[in-house]
């Protein structure tokens, strides 16, 4: 059980403050934490789970933002965790978008989320398709139609109609003029390769994110070519778990809009051919004991910030050369040669191939109220893809 | 990063500094009380927008309340809203004007909007003004008959609101009763959770006084609401899942059929994408198995894949709250993980505590068959630019060396560390390579070869430099250059700022004489002198003590400064398994992150937002002051910041554990008993004071101080429930209920008074016996302890308040009990458990 919560900015200062209990959380808790943030560095360092002399406090910063959570009971953390990292999720996709102006421009609509997401310190919903049932966020296109009709209110008139549906993520009565569905597979890369060119380690960590616009209450399967790759998996609440189980088939009513149905690891990886990769980008940090330096590359740019992080950007590997970098590193006085030698972040996209190889057989509909419009896409991204030198 | 700001920003021009603006909005709002003209609500909605945000930056606007209560006569939602939120924050510190609002927020709970009747109840209840409770028994109990789903959630959590505020009006509306018949047929799913989490908490704090709440908490562990609330499992929400799970965690089933028949409902569970269900799930799993080793085992191989997953697909600090559960259930079981090392390894750019655990883990994991790789793995952080990995990474190596598995190759990888020529990477193997000596010492001779080329003046960390500095003593017969190094170093006394360094000096130098006496005389000779004249207390007493002992018998200074040495087998600062235990029981509590059972950091918090410590203090002597004012008096002067004294340092200690997670704290007087003869064995007879603290009492024991060992006496027949709890407010309000049934004064055994040093140490002793600490405060002389224990059989409880003085060893026990007959028996389980304190 949650007693407060507390949004700070980058700079300490309390953006927001929910109190949750009868129980009130003195705001001297910020400045508490932020003594101990200021002591011990930057708050990224501070462990997201602190027991202060009164209370046991849960943090997570996105995009500079500290979402803090203050308790006096014994609870699970990671429930604490889990949902400040929601009530994050949440904003940034009501707000379009984290950082301390927005939250400031738009604190009304943080108060009525927090109200709807959580009452007396027992997380309530945090479904991002429920929660856009019950408030409207303030993007633009709502802010047009409040100057045109003269409304403000950003509250939809209605409850949300999945509270009186059986499925709680649907409402039942949804009606789209395009009856189409998309579902893209978007995987990313985690590997590590060591400086002999010895892959260390190597795993996909992918999702299917499905983007909804039917009407009704569409009944939707999906099967995989070969979801024997998998080595675990998860699933959105919607997803029926006796299909899987017997046949490995995704059955289920899929909640409206974007969403993640399915997230999955696999470890070993067949070779796919690879036709064209882009958004390619090496990063690095420059050691310490480098006084200043000098790079230059034969393709792309290269960029060298303050703070010795040097970020090369290279996007389509290009046909004719092999890109590569060279110049001069100066060693602080009194050193004679780099004793510590930096690990290279590879970024990089590839559109139309997911790289563990898993393949969609076919997405079937059952009750559809016409024929709806299916779209497949995939996407391989380098996520930590580090190589070692 | 900027630097702190103290509450807030210096005020930018959009933001009031002072009063004025206040009274601006004040008078403005008045304006627009009455008014109906059109385009009032959005005037008045930016007026609120701006009472609000002064109010979010922490200045007052309570003066505007009436204004604002005014003002709330309006059909738009987003005003409401916002009065709610407004009235709701400052109605508990002016109950006065709070009830100024109750007239609209109950007119607003009759509206025909469902979303409004909820947010109106949600505002009535929240207000936390306690002499207004009379006014929310209606809506509240409207509310939980309302059509609207959303209106009977709110007020199902209402009640449990509305019982902190006055249980009475509470119990006396029979709410609890109806949200048990909500709870039983409501087709709305969170409805339902609703329920279950305000009455779990209602009759677990009434368990205490009413048998009938006893009656009804048991009946939610119930086989039938345990099997409602699992066939519902689908509908309700994930965090709504959580509780029922951790309902479904506490439930006894009556045989494995049971027990497989529910593992196969919520295997899917497993499956969720929410950590926290999955957690959940995992600790049912763990709990009802416990008993049955082999299907254990096959949880153990189940809940592998979906908790690797947590820790790779997760952020950061999910990761973190992930790893420490897995860091506890590789300590019971390194097995599980041993092939799956790999996911333990650390990404560049993760957070620090992060890559700690992780290494914690490839530590613990690390076996004959994967050692060669993860060791390999662990030295490319070792040349890493950043330092702190660096080093953590050395002692992660160290520590797989002490394991014992293929020390061989490690011992290389370490001595490559020295010659990597890193300040940092030095002195961390440094120290690693002494341990490995003392564990080791068929190692002597390829360690001393490679140590002996280490030039002292670049090593700088007083860790670092006294174990080298050991290794000169130790080895010197192997080291040429030790007399003369080690005389360098006494040359530079003054200069050495750190007394660990000039004491390990002392036994060096004096080793080294024993073995080299003729290079080594004149460095003894200047080494005693300095110490001798040395400032520092430890420091002149050793030089004093070998100057004495070298004047008295050489032979006998040899036997002492340089016995045969056995080699350490075992390093004590692994957690004691009984500690392990303990947190296992609490899987998925925040025991696990702090790494030591919740009675080790709650106990305070249980004390709790009540301000428990206070009443306590005025309780002994308010309601008995027959009882002779001899401690009482002192103490309860003593209580208050008593008890935030030994809670603070608590405190600090709790958190510089949280860096290191394995600095055992100092409990089981055992393991500190291992710990020190550990240190012993390091720095040869020195003298106790180079241990922390809290160890000094296991010292004095070690030693054999004399002290007789405490008499036994049997054991009574009396049992008492190893598992009694009690809520403080519970336990405070029996207190003051019943009489005292027993008041005696006794004796304490002045070893275990020895270990009140640590605040911790008597209650953690007491909970071996079954008695439970509820609150605890004191300063020498006088310590002040709340016990609880409950007869293994039935329900009577024994209070237990225990005054001891530390310099006289008196204690004086009161003792109160609902079971006058057992009080007797008790008390003397209670002195005997007491005398064995400090014997063990």
């Amino acid at each position: 059980m949650l007693q407060c919560i507390f949004l700070l900015s980058d700079s300490g200062e309390v953006l927001l403050e929910k109190q949750l209990t009868g129980h009130r959380v003195d705001r001297a808790i910020c400045d508490w934490l932020w003594d101990q943030i200021l002591t011990q560095g930057e708050s990224l360092k501070l462990v997201p789970v602190i027991a202060s002399p009164t209370h046991y406090l849960f943090q997570v910063v996105r995009e500079g933002i500290t979402f803090l959570a203050c308790t006096q009971v014994e609870m699970p953390p990671l429930m604490a965790i889990e949902f400040l990292c929601r009530v994050a999720d949440v904003l940034s996709n009501y707000l379009d978008g984290l950082n301390e102006d927005v939250i400031k421009d738009n604190f009304v609509i943080v108060y009525e989320l927090l109200d709807e997401m959580i009452d007396n310190g027992f997380p309530l919903t945090t479904e991002p398709n429920i929660l856009r049932e019950m408030l409207a966020p303030p993007n633009i296109v709502s802010k047009v139609l409040s100057i045109v009709t003269g409304s403000t209110s950003n509250v939809s008139n209605t409850l949300p109609g999945a509270t009186a549906s059986c499925v709680p993520w649907r409402k039942t009565d949804l009606k789209h003029a395009t009856n189409e569905v998309y579902v893209d597979l978007v995987e990313e890369m985690d590997a590590t390769i060591n400086r002999d060119g010895n892959l260390v380690k190597c795993e996909i960590y992918g999702e299917v994110q499905v983007n909804s616009n039917l009407s009704g209450l569409p009944d939707l399967t999906l099967s995989f070519a070969n979801p024997s790759i998998f080595n675990d998996v998860s699933f959105h609440p919607c997803v029926r778990l006796r299909p899987w189980e017997a046949n490995q088939i995704l059955s289920f009513v899929p909640p409206d809009g974007q969403f993640t149905l399915m997230s999955y690891r696999v470890m070993k990886l067949k070779s796919t051919p690879i036709y064209s990769i882009d958004n390619i980008a090496v990063q690095f940090r420059l050691p310490p004991c480098v006084a200043s330096s000098d790079l230059s590359s034969n393709y792309g740019a290269v960029n060298v910030l303050v703070d010795k992080t040097c970020s090369w950007t290279i996007g389509r590997m290009p046909k004719d050369k092999a890109p590569s970098m060279s110049g001069t590193l100066v060693l602080e006085t009194g050193m004679e040669r780099l004793h510590v030698f930096p690990t290279f972040q590879v970024g990089f996209r590839i559109m139309g191939v997911a790289l563990s190889g898993l393949k969609i057989d076919k997405l079937d509909l059952k009750n559809p109220l016409s024929r709806p419009h299916k779209g497949f896409r995939a996407l391989t991204r380098g996520g930590e893809f580090q190589v070692r030198s | 990063m900027a630097p702190p700001a103290q509450s807030h920003r210096s005020p930018s021009p959009s933001q009031p500094s002072g009063k004025g603006e206040v009274s601006d909005l004040k008078t403005q709002l008045r304006q627009l009380a009455g008014s109906r003209a059109p385009g009032t609500d959005d005037t008045k909605r930016e007026l609120f927008k701006k009472v609000i945000s002064y109010m979010t930056i922490g200045i007052d606007v309570s003066s505007v309340f009436s204004e604002m209560v005014m003002c709330s006569a309006t059909s738009d939602i987003v005003l409401k809203k916002m009065c709610y939120l407004y009235v709701g924050n400052y109605a508990k510190h002016n109950p006065d004007l709070a009830l100024l609002t109750i007239n609209f927020l109950q007119r607003d709970c009759k509206d025909e909007d469902p979303m409004i009747r909820g947010l109106a109840l949600r505002s009535l209840c929240s207000l936390g003004v306690a002499n207004l409770v009379e006014y929310l028994v209606g809506p509240l109990g409207n509310g939980l008959k309302d059509g609207n789903s959303y209106v009977r959630m709110v007020a199902a959590v209402g009640v449990l609101k509305l019982y902190h505020l006055s249980a009475s009006t509470c119990l006396d509306a029979d709410f609890p009763p109806l949200l048990k018949q909500l709870m039983l047929k409501d087709k709305d799913a969170q409805v339902v959770a609703n329920c279950l989490t305000s009455l779990q908490e209602i009759w677990s704090l009434e368990a205490s006084t009413s048998e009938e709440a006893a009656r009804e908490r048991e009946t939610l562990l119930s086989k039938p609401v345990v099997y409602y609330f699992l066939n519902r499992m689908k509908e309700f929400s994930e965090w709504a899942q959580c509780i029922v799970l951790e309902l479904v965690s506490k439930y006894v089933p009556v045989d494995s059929e049971e027990i497989f028949d529910i593992m196969n409902l919520l295997e899917d569970r497993l499956h969720h994408a929410n950590g926290a269900v999955v957690l959940a799930t995992i600790k049912v799993f763990l709990h009802m198995t416990l008993s049955m080793t082999d299907v254990h085992q096959q949880v153990y191989e189940r809940i592998k894949a979906p908790l690797l997953t947590l820790v790779s697909s997760g952020s950061p600090e999910q990761s973190y709250a992930v790893l420490s559960h897995l860091h506890l259930l590789v300590m019971r079981a390194p097995y599980i993980f041993s092939s799956d090392y790999k996911h333990f390894y650390c990404q560049y750019n993760e957070p620090f505590y992060v890559k700690k655990l992780k290494l914690d883990m490839l530590t613990a994991v690390a076996n004959e068959s994967n050692t060669y790789e993860i060791v390999t793995e662990l030295c490319e952080y070792v040349a890493n630019v950043d330092i702190p990995m660096a080093r953590e990474s050395i002692r992660a190596v160290g520590k797989i060396a002490l394991q014992q598995y293929d020390v061989n190759a490690i011992v290389d990888r370490l001595l490559q560390f020295l010659e990597m020529e890193k300040e940092h990477v030095t002195a961390e193997t440094l120290v690693l390579v002494k341990d490995l000596l003392r564990k080791y010492p068929q190692w002597s001779h390829d360690c001393i070869a490679v140590v002996g080329n280490i030039s002292s003046k670049n090593v700088q960390e007083p860790k670092a430099k006294a174990a080298l500095i050991w290794m000169l003593g130790e080895y010197a017969q192997d080291m040429q250059d030790s007399p003369y190094i080690l005389e360098g170093l006494v040359e530079n006394w003054d200069e050495e700022n750190s007394a660990e360094v000039r004491l390990h000096l002392l036994t060096a130098v004096m080793k080294c004489f024993l073995r080299r006496a003729p290079e080594t005389q004149k460095a003894l000779g200047d080494a005693l002198a300095a110490g001798v004249a040395d400032f520092h207390q430890d420091v002149h007493d050793r030089a004093l003590l070998y100057y004495r002992l070298l004047k008295y018998d050489v032979s006998v200074a040899e036997r002492i400064v340089n016995p045969p040495k056995q080699a350490v087998s075992v390093f004590a600062d692994t957690q004691s398994s009984e500690m392990k235990d303990r947190i296992f029981d609490e899987f998925n509590s925040l025991s696990v992150v702090y790494q030591k059972p919740s009675y080790m950091f709650t106990d305070k918090e249980h004390r709790g937002p009540f301000a428990f410590s206070e009443e306590l203090g005025s309780l002994s002597i308010g309601t008995e002051p027959s009882d002779g004012a001899v401690a009482a008096q002192r103490v309860e002067a003593n209580d208050k910041d008593l008890l935030l004294g030994t809670s603070e340092k608590e405190e600090s200690h709790g958190y510089g554990n949280n860096g290191s997670a394995y600095n055992a704290p100092s409990y089981d007087a055992s393991t500190t008993a291992g710990a020190s003869q550990g240190h012993f064995d390091l720095v040869s007879i020195d003298q106790p004071s180079t241990l922390h603290p809290p160890s000094s009492f296991a010292i004095d024991d070690l030693l054999g101080l004399g002290m007789p060992a405490a008499p036994s006496s049997a054991p009574p027949a009396l049992l008492l429930n190893a598992k009694a709890t009690i809520d403080p407010n519970a336990f405070q309000q029996k207190w003051r209920q019943l009489p005292v049934s027993l008041s005696q004064e006794t004796s304490i055994d002045p070893q275990g008074v020895a270990g009140m040093t640590n605040p911790q140490a008597l209650p953690q002793h007491m909970q071996g016996h079954s008695i439970n600490c509820i609150a605890s405060g004191g300063q020498a002389p006088n310590f002040k302890f709340f016990f609880f224990a409950q007869k293994a059989e039935g329900s009577s409880a024994y209070l237990v308040e225990c005054v001891i003085n530390s310099s006289s060893c008196k204690v004086q026990l009161k003792i109160k009990t609902d079971d006058q007959a057992t009080s007797q028996a008790f008390s003397e389980l209670f002195q005997s458990a007491l005398s064995k304190f400090g014997s063990t």
